[in-house]
């Protein structure tokens, strides 16, 4: 059983708020869910959609054709209808307007008795999310009427099974709040703000601070000074905000003071589109900043994995007083995922450094002795770069502990497919059934032996991307010396949708 | 990790200086060096100051002061700084910083921390060029001043960055004479005694390349002790505008006030009261 259904309306009308509560219902029902939200950079107004895509089976992404669409206005119907399946149901913001400011909330009670949801629990999930708003009760009679209105169509009766929401910008604040993080620094840019919202909102409970200064020149700065000082930090931004940082990655580089920047990458260059997904910056995150000096890149592909891979990385970078990279994009930070897996126990992170206040502690930009002091003598200079090296060695050994590539799909088949990041979850769910394999890359740099075997292992490789160039694919001929033929790219700045994924598949195939 | 002790004596460092014969640089470094000896006497601990440094002729006060620190990038000193506070602000943050650094490459960085008010000191060596890449005009060079980058002379105005940080809310500011070893050194005290973001510049010659701000000694003269509002400070700031001219030149404590402190904030303030920086915060 799979459902789509897509809610539609201007930006302020507060289409998330019914996405969220039905969401809400459905996995406390035991529903898996993903909620793929689509919007331009405008705060009142357009046209802003989610795509609720929900089954009784794990699903990660949604689908082209709809079920249905919950139309909080006119445009909605006109943009979206033509992508319903015959027999699809509308439900029109007309029926409702009299509710004014709780016409999202009447909706979301409407999609809950198509849907077949107990009523009970539509008021319970309402009065829930709507906690000490002054307008409660009228919020839960408009969602009475809106259950009323309507007939029940699928019967979604309660599963037993305990599935949890997240989206991949909590995770990173629970990442990093499991590895007892001091300080996140970060400027607002889409889309890595929720995570800054989110570790806000929860650093007071979790004695943690969170400092947005004036820039990202700032944000990294001052990162790396607080580091320095024995704090563990993490810096959050996108592509543009990282350009900025690259002076202070560099920096990082020549003082060996652990830093984690946790890069949320959208359509570039420039501006780009704002609030749409791209994988377009893998190459940035593997060689920003000047000169030669260890990092490591891991790329998480949905939530669980964030959580995991943020607490590796801050257990890395100060481990190793190095550089680590966690790549991720619009839409993993801001889609809906449910799961009923839970994150595996995060690893204790250790300040091993020394740092000042007990002892006289330098560290510098410039090429320096044991003291820290400033050297131009070119054996040391040469010795500290072989030291550079000697270092990234020891991160490979490390990595390697941890699950650098996984493997899913038919474990024998000859079709391979290599992804990574947020398109994982329109991968996994497309091969569903087919004869292939899917080999999901999570440690970027360094990368995984695993890679060039299971490459050998098959008869046809594609690579599968959500950016123009095919990042990943340059990445593994570097590394393997191996080409991959087969290339399914998308750059438009939206994502793949499974059943779209599957055809385009089928032909490669 | 092995813990090597640095060699020197009394807050010195056995490394060769490399300044220029004569240059002001070695007299900021003395009037610093003999600031962080008394405030240690008058019961500050060694071991809590920490340094920061852009990069510049300025920078090299790193090497020479054997004290903890963060040799940072041109420009960058002042957030380094302000994040070497929030990651323990039991330290004594003091940034060590040169015109170019602080107001050409970092100036939006100078304004925000007048404005946020962070408890650091920020020493700034003012000698209106680009020294150590061989004497461009930085934003405080005068008028008329010819380098190989500009061969027809600064056409622009210079800034002022005493009247710059009162006017965005600096709250300890002041200006010293590099050759005053004594007055620096004791303006130097009182801005890191200073709860706030102290600024302190310190104007000096270059006997390299901007010369014709050299020699300004006679022009200069003592701001009197007494606390001034700060409207008054802000006319005396304007009394000197940095270009060549016969105008004096107020010398001392502009402007002094108490107000709220970036790092007295929340979780910063339990910090101060463990003394232990962020590991002694149970988790």
């Amino acid at each position: 059983m799979r459902l789509n259904i897509l809610i539609g309306g201007k930006a302020g009308q507060g289409i998330n708020k019914v996405s969220g509560i039905v969401s809400q219902a459905l996995v406390d029902s035991g529903y898996f869910i993903f909620n793929y939200r689509d919007y331009p950079s405008v705060i009142r107004g357009g046209h802003n959609f989610n795509v609720l895509s929900v089954s009784d089976k794990k699903i990660s992404s949604h689908e082209s054709r709809l079920d249905g669409i919950i139309a909080l206005d006119e445009l909605t119907k006109k943009i979206h209808e033509s992508e319903l399946k015959k027999g699809g149901f509308v439900v029109d913001y007309k029926e409702f307007v009299d509710f004014g400011i709780n016409l999202n909330i009447a909706l979301a009670g409407a999609l809950m008795k198509v849907l077949g949801i107990d009523k009970e629990v539509l008021v319970n999930t309402v009065k829930k999310s709507m906690k000490g708003k002054l307008t409660l009760g009228e919020s839960i009679k408009a969602a009475e009427a809106g259950y009323k209105s309507q007939d029940e169509r699928y019967g979604l009766k309660k599963l037993r099974g305990k599935v949890s929401l997240l989206s991949g910008s909590k995770a990173i604040a629970l990442g990093a709040i499991n590895s007892k993080i001091d300080l996140y620094f970060a400027y607002p840019m889409t889309p890595s703000t929720n995570a800054l919202h989110e570790l806000a909102s929860r650093q007071s409970e979790n004695n943690f601070m969170v400092f947005q200064p004036e820039n990202e020149i700032s944000v990294v700065n001052m990162a790396l000074g607080a580091s320095f000082a024995g704090a563990k930090v993490m810096v959050g931004t996108s592509g543009g905000g990282f350009d900025l940082m690259a002076e202070g990655l560099s920096l990082q580089g020549q003082s060996e003071v652990p830093l984690v920047v946790y890069l949320a990458s959208r359509p570039g260059p420039a501006t780009g589109i704002p609030t749409y997904t791209m994988q377009g910056d893998l190459d940035l995150a593997l060689r920003s900043g000047h000169g030669e000096f260890p990092r490591i890149v891991v790329a998480p592909g949905d939530p669980i994995e964030t959580i995991e891979k943020t607490n590796e990385a801050l257990y890395l970078a100060n481990k190793f007083n190095c550089l680590v990279i966690l790549l991720s994009d619009k839409h993993i930070a801001e889609s809906e995922f449910s799961s009923n897996e839970r994150a595996g126990k995060p690893l204790a992170v250790r300040v091993v450094r020394k740092v000042p206040g007990e002892g006289v502690v330098k560290a510098s930009s410039y090429e320096h002795d044991q003291y820290g002091l400033t050297i131009e003598n070119v054996e040391i200079a040469r010795k500290n770069a072989d030291a550079r090296l000697e270092k990234y060695k020891q991160i490979q050994k490390e990595c390697n502990k941890f699950e650098m590539v996984k493997v899913y799909g038919k474990k024998d088949s000859k079709n391979l497919i290599i992804g990574w990041g947020s398109t994982k979850g329109a991968i996994i769910d497309a091969i569903d059934g087919l004869d292939f394999k899917f080999l999901q890359v999570l440690y970027m740099k360094p990368s995984s032996r695993r890679i060039k075997k299971e490459m050998l292992k098959a008869k046809k490789v594609i690579l599968v991307e959500n950016n123009l160039t095919g990042q990943l694919g340059r990445l593994i001929r570097e590394k393997t010396g191996l080409k991959i033929e087969n290339r399914i790219l998308k750059y438009d700045g939206l994502p793949f949708r499974s059943d779209e994924l599957r055809e385009e598949l089928m032909k490669v195939r | 990790m092995k813990k090597i002790e640095m060699p020197g004596t009394d807050l010195r460092t056995n490394k060769a200086i490399t300044w220029c014969p004569g240059c002001p640089d070695h007299m900021i470094l003395e009037s610093s060096r003999r600031a962080l000896l008394s405030l240690m006497k008058q019961g500050y601990k060694g071991k809590n100051f920490a340094m920061v440094c852009g990069v510049g002729c300025h920078g090299k006060t790193f090497d020479y002061l054997n004290v903890s620190g963060f040799y940072a990038l041109h420009g960058r000193a002042i957030p380094t700084a302000i994040g070497v506070k929030l990651g323990n602000p039991n330290l004594n943050v003091m940034v060590f910083a040169g015109d170019g650094d602080t107001y050409s490459e970092g100036i939006a960085h100078f304004i925000h921390a007048c404005r946020t008010n962070p408890d650091i000191t920020l020493l700034v060596n003012n000698n209106q060029a680009f020294s150590l890449t061989t004497g461009q005009a930085t934003v405080t060079s005068q008028i008329g001043y010819k380098t190989k980058a500009e061969p027809l002379g600064v056409s622009n105005l210079p800034v002022n960055p005493i009247y710059l940080a009162l006017s965005v809310g600096c709250s300890f500011v002041a200006r010293c004479n590099a050759r005053d070893i004594e007055h620096t050194q004791l303006v130097i005290e009182q801005a890191v005694a200073h709860k706030g973001f102290s600024f302190v510049e310190i104007l000096q010659d270059c006997i390299v390349f901007n010369l014709e701000v050299n020699e300004r000694d006679k022009h200069m003269y003592r701001l009197s002790d007494k606390k001034r509002s700060l409207g008054k400070a802000l006319k005396l700031a304007r009394e000197f505008d940095y270009n060549i001219g016969k105008e004096k030149i107020p010398m001392g404590i502009f402007y002094k006030e108490e107000r709220g402190v970036l790092d007295d904030r929340g979780l910063l303030l339990k910090l101060k009261k463990m003394k232990k920086g962020w590991k002694g915060l149970r988790k």
